[in-house]
Order: C-alpha cells, then structure tokens, then sequence
C-alpha cells in the first residue's frame, strides 16, 4: 500500500505543478513506483511539464465518469521502466465535475499500484481544493520568499490542519539567494516560524527551471543543477531519509571562505 | 392604623431610599400596597430609590411594572432594582462569561477563535486570523491578527500578548486599526496591553502596567 501526498499552496503560480512534476521525478530516480494525478480541470499543466501532453487519450474525469479503466487513462514515462506515470487532468470540464469521495475512491485504488501517489492541487481553496485533498496520506505545502504567498499558504495549512491527515510540510520554493543574502527577501526562518510547520526543503530559483518545463523535462534529471539538488533533497526526505538543508552560498566565497573550505578538506 | 404586616417599606440607609417589597405576599397584594405606598408618599423634591425584591424573582415584565408604578410618584426615582435571587439561566451564563477558555494552537489566516469568556490563546494569531471572546484575550505568542475583547461591550476587557503586533484591535465598540501613523505603537511590541484609556480610544502600555490600569481583571485568592 503506497502513500497519497498532495502538494498545494493556495496562491497560484509558486510552481505547484513544477515541484508535483520535479518530485515525481526525483522519487522514480529513486527507483519508486510513482503516479502523478493533476486534479487541476480545466487548467492542465502537468502533462506539458513533463512532456507527456501527446500521449494522453483518457483523462481524470474519464476515469471518474467510468468510460475507462484507470489503467488506460495512465501514461508511462517512457524515462522511467515502469517508474512513473501521469493521470492527466480533463481540459473541456470544469473542476465540479468530480466530488471529494470519487476522488477518495480513485486515490485509494492507485495507492494499491504505486508506492508514491502525488496529487498536484489547484489554486484557490475551493472545490479543486476539496477534491485533490480527499484522498490524501499527507500533504506538502509550497510557498515561496513572498509575503502573499506567505499568506495564502498560511491559510491553507489552518484548512490542512482540521482534514484527518498528518501535518503539512514545507517546501519554500524559488529562493533567490542573493536577495536573502541581501536582507531584502524574507528568508527561510522567518517564513518557518511564521507557518510554524516542519520544513521539508528549499529549491533555490534557477532559470533551467523554466527553460527545461519548456521542454517538457524536468529540472531534476540534471543532477549538478542547484535546484534539482534541492528538488533531489526533498524526495531523499521523503523517503526518510535525514539530509542536511542546503546551504544558500551559490555565489563566488569570499577569501575566508575559501580559506575555510580549504581547512575542511 | 392596623397592625397587619406591610408588604412595602420605605427605609433610609446611609446608601439613600430602599424601596423593600416583601417575598412571601402574592405578588398582585404587593403590587397593590406599592400602588398605595407610592401616591400616599409625603416626600419633597426628587429622591433616588433603590428597589430591593427580596428573594422574590421577578422577570423583565414585572420589574418593568415596578418602576412604572414607583415613577407614577413625582417624587421618586428608581436608581437600581436589587434581588436576593437570579434565574438560573441567567447564573449559568455569568459562569460561562466568568470562565477563561484555553486553545492551543496557531490562530491561521481564515480561521475565527471565539469564547464566552475570557480566551487564552498559546501560540500565535497570524495575519488575517481572529480572536474573539465576551471577556479579555490573552496570547501567550505573537498576536499578528485581528483581536476582539469585550465583544459584549464590556469596555473593561483587555487584549495582552507576548507580542503585540496585531493588525486591528478592537475592545467593546472601539476598534483601532494598526497603521504606521499611529503613535501608540512601539518599536519593541513585547509583552504589552491594549486597553480602553480613559479618554475613550484605544491605548497600548506595557503589560506590567496593568495591575494598576485593571485590577479588578485578577481573580487570584489566596497565596500569602
């Protein structure tokens, strides 16, 4: 029996379906049986990030609705053996199309399958809400150095907290270091004692992020960039391991700096 | 003059007028003698009374009845009605307003906290959460949200926090919303009060200052 983790953030755009998408990834690296559900209808992304668009034949709702099996509505990355596979969203419905207890039904099926379900949530805190977090083990929140996302993923947790599920965690996403380092950007512990919630990793903001969702290949395929390492951390984390919190130091070291990595060695 | 018992009496204290009515008559023979006692009255000018109903409990309408008859009289005026006794309703509902309720836990954006009572609240209120209750709030934690003391109207409530940096803050009726401009903030908002000051807006002290700005808030007993 596998694990259902949904990964919500309330505000939109703090890259929900880039780390459901990233961690996936990571977790069938891992060598994991993983299966991606986009619960956001009518506004599929998943699918294009990953670059499986081309492949989808059944949809969630097609499934939901009965007219396939799950099986048939699955798409296998062909990256993976066997390792990973999308359940993409529908496009021409909307998100009422589907009801919290079918959604529950569905995960508790595809939990039988695979060790790691993901469920990358909608924006907002309605319906498409309602349904992503139905089926739910555990769920990760997202949020990034920014007040409003601080905020909304601040309200979502309060919502998280009274579903019978486990304790949220976090992931604080796009982190740009220089703009900590200068004070000018709220910095990882002010967010987390703010949200006192555990912190499960940081992804430091990278532009191959952006460039690589545009190829429909996830970041983290790339193992010496700095935010797949992070996305990396997490999914190690995941898995129980204990990884130390990377550090935010990308920039040239100074003279002591060296000097100091020099006496560590 | 009979000797039979009289249902009223007028007495003088050295508080003014107590208006007695007796407990065990009917209450149409009481109502009856009060008629009487009231337009006999020999008094000059207007004097405070103060109504005593004894053990006899008399609800809204009745008590209403009373003060209309004492009125009738040019020379009385009723200043406060006094009973030995209270509905227990009413004495269940003084002991959910006296009781302080705990909740543990983060106030969340979204989320409203409400008590009858005074509310402790152990951990931290964020930006967009709310507290409210009927008596005073206390956070043992950062207070970053909107907080409503006294929401019954009692101007005699409090708001305390460990860390006063709440966005509104509204005691009673009074609410202050917490802008820049406001020269009640401090740069330091540890462990401060917000009261109602006695020039009817909404003040912030330190809250050590409160044993002498509320002491009627302590209920402690004992101790040496």
């Amino acid at each position: 029996m596998g694990e259902a983790i949904v990964i919500t953030s309330g505000k939109g755009g703090v890259g929900k379906t880039t780390t459901s998408a990233n961690l996936g990834t990571a977790l069938a690296l891992q060598g994991k049986k993983v299966c991606l559900v986009d619960t956001d209808i009518g506004l599929r992304n998943l699918d294009v990030i990953l670059g499986l668009e081309n492949r989808i034949i059944y949809d969630l709702v097609d499934v939901i609705k009965g007219r396939c099996k799950v099986h048939q509505a699955l798409v296998k990355d062909k990256r993976f053996e066997d390792g990973l596979f999308l359940l993409p969203a529908a496009q021409t419905t909307d998100k009422t199309a589907i009801s919290p207890e079918e959604m529950k039904e569905l995960v508790t099926e595809l939990k039988r399958d695979y060790d790691y379900v993901l469920i990358d949530c909608p924006a907002g805190i309605e319906q498409g809400y309602k349904n992503a977090v139905a089926g739910a083990d555990r769920a990760i929140v997202v949020t990034t150095p920014e007040i409003s996302a601080v905020r909304d993923a601040d309200r979502i947790i309060g919502l998280l907290e009274a579903e019978p599920i486990d304790p949220p965690k976090l992931i604080i996403n796009r982190i740009k270091s220089q703009l900590v380092n200068r004070g000018d950007a709220l910095d990882v512990n002010e967010i987390t004692t703010h949200l006192s919630i555990d912190l499960l990793g940081i992804v430091l903001d990278d532009e191959n992020v952006i460039s690589s969702s545009n190829k429909g290949e996830p970041v983290v395929m790339d193992p010496s960039n700095p935010a797949a390492i992070g996305y990396r951390n997490i999914a190690r984390r995941i898995l129980g391991e204990s990884v130390p919190l990377m550090s935010l130091d990308t920039g040239k070291p100074g003279f002591f700096g060296k000097l100091k990595s020099l006496f560590a060695k | 003059m009979t000797t039979k018992q009289q249902f009223v009496t007028i007495k003088g204290t050295k508080d003014g007028l107590v208006l007695r009515l007796d407990d065990k008559c009917s209450y149409s023979d009481m109502i009856a003698e009060l008629r009487r006692k009231v337009s006999e009255n020999s008094l000059e000018g207007v004097a405070e009374v103060k109504v005593h109903t004894g053990h006899r409990f008399c609800n809204e309408e009745e008590l209403r009845e009373i003060m209309a008859i004492v009125h009738e009289s040019p020379h009385l005026r009723v200043s406060k009605i006094q009973s030995d006794v209270i509905s227990m309703d009413e004495c269940n509902q003084k002991i959910v307003e006296r009781q302080s309720e705990t909740y543990i836990g983060i106030v969340r954006s979204g989320q409203v906290i409400e008590a009858e009572g005074d509310l402790v609240v152990i951990g931290d209120v964020n930006p967009n959460g709310k507290v409210v209750a009927a008596g005073s709030i206390y956070v043992l934690g950062r207070l970053k949200g909107m907080a409503h003391a006294g929401a019954g109207g009692n101007e005699n409530c409090v708001i305390a926090a460990s860390w006063l940096e709440a966005t509104h803050l509204i005691i009673a009726d009074k609410m202050e919303t917490m802008t820049d401009e406001l020269t009640i903030l401090s740069e330091q908002p540890e462990m401060e009060c917000a009261y109602i000051h006695s020039n009817g807006f909404i003040a912030i002290d330190r809250l050590q200052e409160l044993r002498i700005l509320r002491p009627n808030l302590s209920t402690f007993k004992g101790g040496s």
